[in-house]
């Protein structure tokens, strides 16, 4: 009994350290640092971010704060935080394309150094579904939960198949366009060329038998 | 379905909890892009040494006009010890995989040598597959936690290949919307300046033989 608690407690502690799922950014002190996915429509993305404290800031005793914009393809303002040490947003795309999230620092405190570093954590799609919900509904755990996982992987995995050969079979067709296009077009200078020189004959011959040179 | 009926609630929270720490710590992965201006860092955290980490980068540059290809940018991955542990330079796109030595926080680093800024596209994926060390730490980690952390492993290759693909995949795109443009605008422009060409033409040899013109030679 005490061991099972004593694991319980060491893999609750585990959970609480920062996690490696996150990729760490340095934010620079001047200008902003942008990060953007190329995400498809009705996928969920997840988010969360919090600026990482060094010696440095420890020892001054405070945690440089971040500013943050996230903006869809078609530029409308998602989330929007000002002077900020940490923060989340989660939504669920309505447009598919490149959503780009900005950080910057605040020109107000001067800071040293590099800058600070952000922890951004970024999820989408089915890395970014709540699994402890599903398995408190369902009641499943430990070897079904990550048999469910990997089905569930599975099933993104086919989707992006899918999506990648549409995708290809659109650019096939602009490739296929764009070479009847270039076959065209250069016959059809080649008969701009002739038509030219045949106009120009015409109105030259025209303006000397005016001219009454021939 | 649990094989573990216990009577005790504890172990039945213990494995729900130990369970969430296993998904926690192996089921991760981005596909970010990232603005290159001059120099760019983006530091992993590894927990555990020997975890192997995997990944690819294509630069989706698309403001190149004369030259064929991308020139390459550098690309090298920096253990907590400060030694190299990767590095390619030159590559415009690359799948790299290698053991982490150390525990710590890696740095993967961009270079661009050339001044125009560019877009790279990354994905970096750690992975960890719980070994005998594990298995006899702890009781309640199964063979079977084994396999599925292998069976994980390999479905997280995939996506990453699929990840890479789908950035090249982009990369092509902006290849082929630029060759449309410039095959269209390129040869509209051909066509207007040969019709001003010869109708320039044509206005020079009607001044060769106009009467000012012919006064004026002597």
């Amino acid at each position: 009994m005490a061991l099972l608690l004593a694991l319980s407690l060491l893999c609750l502690t585990t959970c609480l350290l920062p996690q490696a799922e996150a990729i760490w950014l340095t934010i620079p002190t001047s200008g902003t640092k942008c990060v953007s996915e190329e995400i498809q429509n009705n996928v969920v993305v997840v988010a969360d971010y919090y600026v990482i404290a060094d010696e440095a800031s420890q020892a001054a005793h405070q945690i440089p704060t971040i500013s943050v914009r996230l903006t869809s393809p078609y530029g409308n303002n998602l989330h929007h935080n000002e002077n900020v040490t940490h923060g989340q947003f989660a939504f669920t795309t309505t447009e598919s394309g490149n959503y780009l999230a900005c950080f910057w620092v605040d020109t107000s405190k001067n800071v040293e150094g590099a800058g600070p570093t952000v922890s951004l954590d970024w999820k989408t799609g089915i890395a970014a579904k709540d699994w402890e919900t599903v398995a408190r509904k369902e009641k499943i755990e430990g070897v079904e939960l990550e048999l469910r996982k990997l089905e569930g992987a599975v099933e993104a995995i086919r989707e992006n198949l899918i999506y990648l050969k549409n995708r290809e079979a659109e650019m096939r067709e602009v490739s296929e366009r764009t070479n009847s296009r270039v076959a065209w077009f250069s016959i059809m200078s080649l008969g701009v060329c002739i038509l030219a020189s045949v106009l120009q004959l015409w109105h030259l011959k025209r303006f000397f038998r005016k001219k009454k040179l021939i | 379905m649990s094989t573990r009926k216990a009577p005790c609630r504890y172990s039945k929270i213990s494995t729900i909890i130990f369970a969430l720490t296993l998904s926690n710590v192996i089921y991760h992965g981005f596909a970010l892009s990232i603005s290159l201006r001059d120099f760019e860092c983006v530091s992993e955290h590894v927990l555990y040494a020997g975890d192997s980490v995997s990944g690819n980068f294509v630069v989706m540059d698309h403001n190149i006009f004369w030259s064929a290809d991308h020139p390459g940018i550098e690309f090298t991955v920096t253990s907590p010890g400060g030694y190299l542990v990767h590095s390619l330079e030159g590559s415009s796109g690359d799948k790299f995989e290698f053991k982490a030595p150390l525990s710590g926080t890696y740095k993967f680093c961009f270079r661009n040598p050339a001044s125009t800024h560019e877009t790279v596209s990354f994905h970096i994926h750690v992975g960890h597959i719980p070994n005998e060390h594990d298995l006899a730490r702890d009781e309640h980690l199964n063979p079977i936690n084994v396999k599925i952390a292998e069976l994980r492993e390999s479905l997280e290759s995939v996506v990453s290949e699929q990840k890479y693909l789908k950035a090249r995949d982009a990369r092509h795109r902006y290849t082929n919307e630029s060759t449309r443009k410039r095959v269209v605008f390129f040869t509209v422009l051909e066509y207007v300046f040969f019709a001003a060409t010869s109708s320039l033409q044509v206005l020079f040899i009607r001044r060769l033989f106009s009467k000012s013109f012919a006064y004026n030679r002597v």
